[in-house]
């Protein structure tokens, strides 16, 4: 017989077995393919997104106040050291006249200096021409807003300006949204053309090319102290890497998530092929009696591998396809970084199918020694079980699971290397030990776990959990597989709680209110609002909050004008350096901030220091960092330093409050809370209890854990048809006893009932060694994620899910092998042997 | 003289000269076979009629029993002996319910057996009934006394505790394992482990102990420590028994022996209940039969 046929026999003698195996691979697979697309669809977003914001520049000089850089400062830029090329832009958004073009939709008009600006910018001109240098009232319009208005080289564009219409000449067409981002309606025209047409002077941003040799960072430096006007400094790294990181946690907790399934996916593979060589063990046996070199022996069982990898991971990859589309939607509605999967990447379905296909070779070297140690007396033993040749050594399994983890260091996403990777490996090390360790907890879980099982069914928990003994390393494989899931599930239900306690304890500590009251527009200080609502009644304290942002070295930063006695009293703020008291206190007279730690850090600032405040008009304004806070209030982009209100009128150009803490007396009544509500109301305010945001802020983290839950259960899953084989593969070992407890009286039922309970038992150990191992997983992703905090209680309800899915999965996995158990032809069982 | 002939079906029926009751023993020391106090023969516990099984394997088809009719008596020890392949097993499994015949019918205790539910098979083969197989017919994880109280156990009962307790304790007496109730089945010898079989299939006090070959795998001597533990039984307690057996020398130890062939019951040999089971008598007889 042709070992190549006997391969294929093996598969197909256990149709369901070899079903199952490909699905989990397909699964693991189909997971790894989906984070491998959406790390590939993001790094091309991101890179788009670069090269149309900045083009070739090294850097970028914006400006930070609407009215624009002035001329003096587009020459301060020109005339800095280090500086090679330059183009300064104008850009503005107008409408066309109803003449020529779609008056409704808005147009970004774009002055471009037409000598530097193609050197920095690629413009893909698809019909017409460029700009030729003597050229004036002409525009290059961007295919879309060809396509829409209806526009052809050589048409007319009249634009909406400042002195009325401006008749321009279209002399080309640019590909897709002219390499512009945020728009597709582009316009552009000479910057001199622009100046006029708006009657403005200088330009909205400059870019720079830094001469050949030039560190971009000295001349960021050598800016910072040359620039009078505030400025907005930004350069392809730093928007690239905003970009990845807000990306970057996501995609690394799915490329863990990968891992984890294709871990637990290894895990089947290596019982299923275990399962094939054991009941093959007389066939093999007879093979090698037969003439068979172990070679050969070694040979089938790599076939059957090669079979159930192939196969699986072309499944896995259809499926990829779909949690691709899953996973891009979900990051692009929680970070804003818009991922566009149209499919799957090729480059990541080769790659996930042959991380497929290598585990699945990785897996079956174990059986396949096994397989190639059977002597041929094997087959001339009768009994069904040669415990010698069934049983894997669990020292080899860990060395594959150690190769199985350097596969998926290699297949990591390079985009998120860094803390990611690590993060990954401390998860898979715990996890992987926690497995290890599972068979010396087996026996006492099992024992202690099923007490309350053996009261109900003490017979049925007797012989379930003898079975559970019976083969070690198959049991440690599946019940590893189920605390892995499990575990998984525990860990990511403790980050997301973590996630929300910290954003929770944040607003609790940062907001001087029960409620925030807010407005579109900013309302001043001599419209009374805040006496209104400081009056009414249950209202103990009413404290203004205008968000603005300032400029400060090329950096935009978020700030906020308050009360600094009101926090003070409302025991608010924990300072990390300086004295909280002290500079809350002095907050308000003015000359002071005060500056949250990760703001800190990211301008370099201590306490101590001049932060100067760069003003329109070449001003300035300086103020001293009296306290580097833990946190402070949340603001567009991050968290606000907070400056006094004296200086955010008198110098900032705050105009007033956009939002007002409402603290209540501990007294206070529904009745009050909801008359402040109608109160503001009137304002055409709208009133926010600190609990609403925060519900808020839980939302926004639920769709994103959300997600991950899905993909860790879906590990879950993986295990549980790993339960389904090893309780099938159990049936089919003890039908001869089966057969002989059927004939001294066991009822059907009790047969069935003998497997659920085997399931039961395994699933209360995996529920309780999961949770268990969760716990330490989860400890380890938030003190390597930095949010550990003591705000972080237990996850009870990830737990409680655990153990739901943990009983609940292994019961529905033992349907169909309880089914045959209980289905057991007394007879055909006494013939089994 | 009680004349009997076999079957009616047997194309060579064999009609005996049964040993008189009365008469000196011809080759051995004989004790009358049960009787009722009037001095009948005990009425028939285990009854087949016209038994057929036909097994259909894929397009072929074996017909293991071709018309059996049969009966044993309350307390009697009868063993049924044939070639290879002639239907002795599945015969056993008929008479125990644990599978239906084509035709004809099985009837235990003047019930009809041969088309019951499962439901009610289970309660038979859990109260009724009691199997001893070839070999396996332990469970392994549980031990020696673990495996003998699992009749109980599978109904439901506690045997840790008075007369199931004592139940217990006796047949493990009765089989001569005691010292042994803690060791696991890999722990006792062959002989020992179907010892514990007997001592399981005996527990509950079926009314019909039946065994396939329970000394199949033994050497002559601890197969014969096997059959002394069921013979003791059905001398002692009156323990109908039902023996499936290739060997001579284990048929010896029966009152009566049928003989199949081909699906047939083609010949009964009595011997009667003797003390000692000296199988010459029974080699000759067979020797005159051809077997
Ligand atoms: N489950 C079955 N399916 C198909 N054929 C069967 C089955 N069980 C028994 N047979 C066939 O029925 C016939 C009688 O089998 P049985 O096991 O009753 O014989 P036996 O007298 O017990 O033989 P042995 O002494 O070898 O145990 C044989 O030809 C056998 O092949
Ligand atoms: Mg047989």
């Amino acid at each position: 017989m042709g070992l190549n046929r006997l391969a294929w026999r093996m598969l197909a003698a256990r149709p369901l077995r070899t079903l199952l195996t490909m699905v989990g691979i397909g699964l693991g697979v189909g997971v790894l393919a989906a984070s491998l697309t959406l790390g590939a669809a993001l790094d091309r977003s991101v890179d788009r997104t670069v090269s149309d914001i900045v083009g070739r520049a090294d850097l970028r000089v914006s400006a930070f106040l609407e009215s624009g850089l002035s001329d003096a400062a587009l020459e301060t830029v020109r005339s800095t050291e280090g500086v090679a090329t330059t183009a300064a832009t104008l850009e503005h958004r107008t409408f066309l006249s109803t003449a020529t073009g779609d008056p409704q939709a808005a147009v970004t008009v774009l002055g471009v200096d037409p000598a530097t600006y193609p050197a920095l910018h690629d413009l893909t001109v698809v019909s017409g021409t460029g700009f030729a240098a003597s050229d004036v009232q002409v525009a290059l319009i961007s295919q879309e807003l060809a396509r829409h208005d209806g526009y052809a080289v050589g048409s007319q564009l009249s634009i909406l300006g400042a002195g009325g219409e401006q008749q321009l000449r279209v002399v080309g067409i640019l590909a897709g949204s002219g390499g512009v981002s945020g728009s597709d309606r582009v316009a552009l025209v000479p910057i001199s053309v622009a100046r006029q047409a708006f009657a403005l002077a200088g330009a909205s941003r400059i870019d720079i090319q830094v001469a050949a040799g030039v560190d971009p960072a000295t001349v960021s430096a050598r800016l910072a102290q040359r620039m009078a006007e505030p400025y907005v400094l930004s350069s392809p790294a730093d928007i690239a890497a905003g970009l990845r990181a807000s990306s970057a946690s996501f995609q690394g907790t799915a490329a863990l998530i990968a891992a984890i399934v294709l871990f637990v996916g290894a895990f089947l593979i290596v019982n299923t092929l275990s399962m094939t060589v054991g009941e093959r063990a007389r066939e093999v046996g007879l093979l090698r009696m037969a003439g068979s070199t172990r070679g050969q022996v070694m040979r089938f069982v790599f076939a059957g591998a090669l079979v159930l990898g192939v196969v699986g991971s072309a499944f896995g990859v259809i499926l990829g396809t779909a949690f691709a589309y899953a996973l891009a939607h979900t990051v692009s509605a929680a970070t804003g970084v818009t991922a566009i999967v149209t499919g799957i990447d090729p480059q990541s379905a080769l790659m996930a199918g042959a991380v497929g296909l290598g585990i699945t070779i990785l897996g079956a070297i174990e059986p396949a020694l096994r397989a190639a140690r059977i002597t041929p007396f094997e087959a001339l033993r009768a009994r069904f079980d040669l415990p010698s040749v069934r049983r894997s050594r669990l020292g080899w399994i860990a060395a594959v699971f150690v190769l199985v983890g350097a596969m998926a260091l290699v297949a990591w996403p390079p985009a998120i290397a860094g803390s990611g990777a690590e993060r990954a490996l401390a998860v898979y090390a715990v996890l992987l030990v926690a497995t290890l360790l599972t068979p010396f907890f087996l026996r006492p879980l099992a024992r202690l776990l099923g007490l309350p099982v053996a009261l109900l069914l003490r017979l049925e928990e007797r012989l379930a959990r003898g079975s559970l003994a019976r083969d070690r390393s198959r049991t440690t494989l599946t019940l590893g597989s189920l605390v892995v899931g499990l575990a998984m599930v525990v860990a990511l239900g403790w980050s997301a709680q973590a996630a929300r306690a910290s954003a929770n304890a944040w607003l609790q500590d940062v907001i001087p209110g029960d409620e925030v009251v807010s407005s579109i527009r900013p309302i001043g200080p001599d419209e009374g609002v805040r006496d209104a609502l400081r009056q009414l009644p249950g209202v103990a304290r009413v404290t203004p909050i205008g968000t603005f942002d300032l400029a400060y070295r090329g950096y935009r930063v978020d700030a906020a004008a308050v009360v600094g006695a009101d926090f003070l009293a409302d025991g608010r703020l924990h300072a990390v350096t300086g004295d909280r008291d002290a500079a809350l206190r002095g907050l308000d007279a003015g000359g002071t901030v005060i500056v949250p730690a990760a703001v800190a850090a990211r301008l370099g600032l201590h306490v101590g220091d001049t932060m100067r405040v760069a003003l329109a008009a070449a001003n300035h304004v300086d103020l001293r960092v009296s306290a580097i806070v833990e946190r402070s209030i949340p603001a567009t982009s991050g968290e606000a330093v907070l400056v006094s209100w004296a200086d955010a009128t008198q110098s900032l150009g705050v105009a007033g409050a956009d939002a007002f803490a409402v603290r209540f007396t501990p007294d206070a009544t529904a009745a009050d809370r909801a008359n402040l509500d109608a109160t503001a109301t009137q304002y055409a305010l709208e009133a926010n209890p600190v609990e609403r945001i925060q519900g808020a802020v839980a939302d926004a983290l639920a769709r994103v854990f959300g997600l991950f839950d899905v993909l860790a259960i879906i590990a879950v899953i993986v295990a549980a048809l790993g339960i389904v084989n090893t309780l099938t593969m159990g049936v089919l070992e003890r039908i001869r006893e089966l057969g002989v407890l059927r004939a001294i009286g066991m009822s059907r039922g009790q047969a069935f009932r003998m497997v659920v309970v085997e399931a039961a038992v395994l699933g209360i150990v995996g529920a309780v060694l999961g949770s268990v191992v969760g716990l330490v997983v989860g400890a380890v992703m938030l003190v390597l994620g930095g949010g550990f905090a003591p705000v972080v209680g237990v996850p009870w309800l990830p737990i409680e899910i655990a153990v739901v899915l943990g009983l609940g999965l292994p019961i529905l996995a033992s349907i169909y092998p309880s089914r045959m158990a209980a289905r057991v032809s007394i007879v055909e069982a006494l013939q089994f042997e | 003289m009680r004349p009997f002939h076999v079957d009616l079906g047997i194309a060579r029926a064999a009609t005996l000269e049964a040993p008189s009751h009365d008469g000196p023993a011809s080759w051995t020391e004989f004790r009358p076979t049960p009787m009722t106090a009037t001095g009948e023969t005990m009425p028939a516990i285990l009854e087949a009629n016209g038994l057929t099984k036909r097994y259909v394997l894929g397009r072929r088809m074996t017909e293991a029993l071709r018309g059996v009719t049969m009966s044993v008596a309350a307390g009697e020890f009868v063993a049924l002996m044939g070639p290879s392949g002639s239907g002795k097993s599945t015969l056993l499994q008929l008479l125990g319910g644990l599978d239906q015949p084509t035709s004809g019918s099985v009837v235990f205790e003047g019930r009809d057996i041969s088309h019951m539910s499962d439901a009610q098979a289970t309660k038979l083969r859990r109260e009724r009934t009691g199997f001893v197989f070839q070999a396996f017919n332990l469970i392994p994880l549980l031990s020696v006394r673990e495996n003998i109280a699992l009749p109980f156990t599978i109904a439901g009962q506690n045997p840790s505790r008075g007369e199931l307790k004592d139940r217990v304790r006796q047949v493990i007496e009765l089989v001569e394992l005691t010292g042994k109730e803690d060791h696991r089945p890999d722990q006792l010898s062959t002989g020992e482990q179907q010892r514990v079989a007997v001592a399981r299939a005996l527990v509950t006090r079926p009314s019909v102990l039946l065994a396939d070959e329970p000394t199949g795998n033994l050497d002559y001597t601890t197969g014969g420590e096997l059959l002394q533990a069921l013979w003791r039984s059905c001398d002692e307690a009156g323990q109908t028994v039902v023996l499936v057996t290739h060997d001579a020398r284990a048929a010896a130890y029966a009152d009566r022996v049928l003989v199949i062939g081909d699906g047939r019951i083609t010949d009964e040999i009595v011997l009667g209940r003797r003390v000692d089971h000296s199988a010459a008598p029974l080699i000759s007889r067979l020797a005159q039969i051809g077997l």
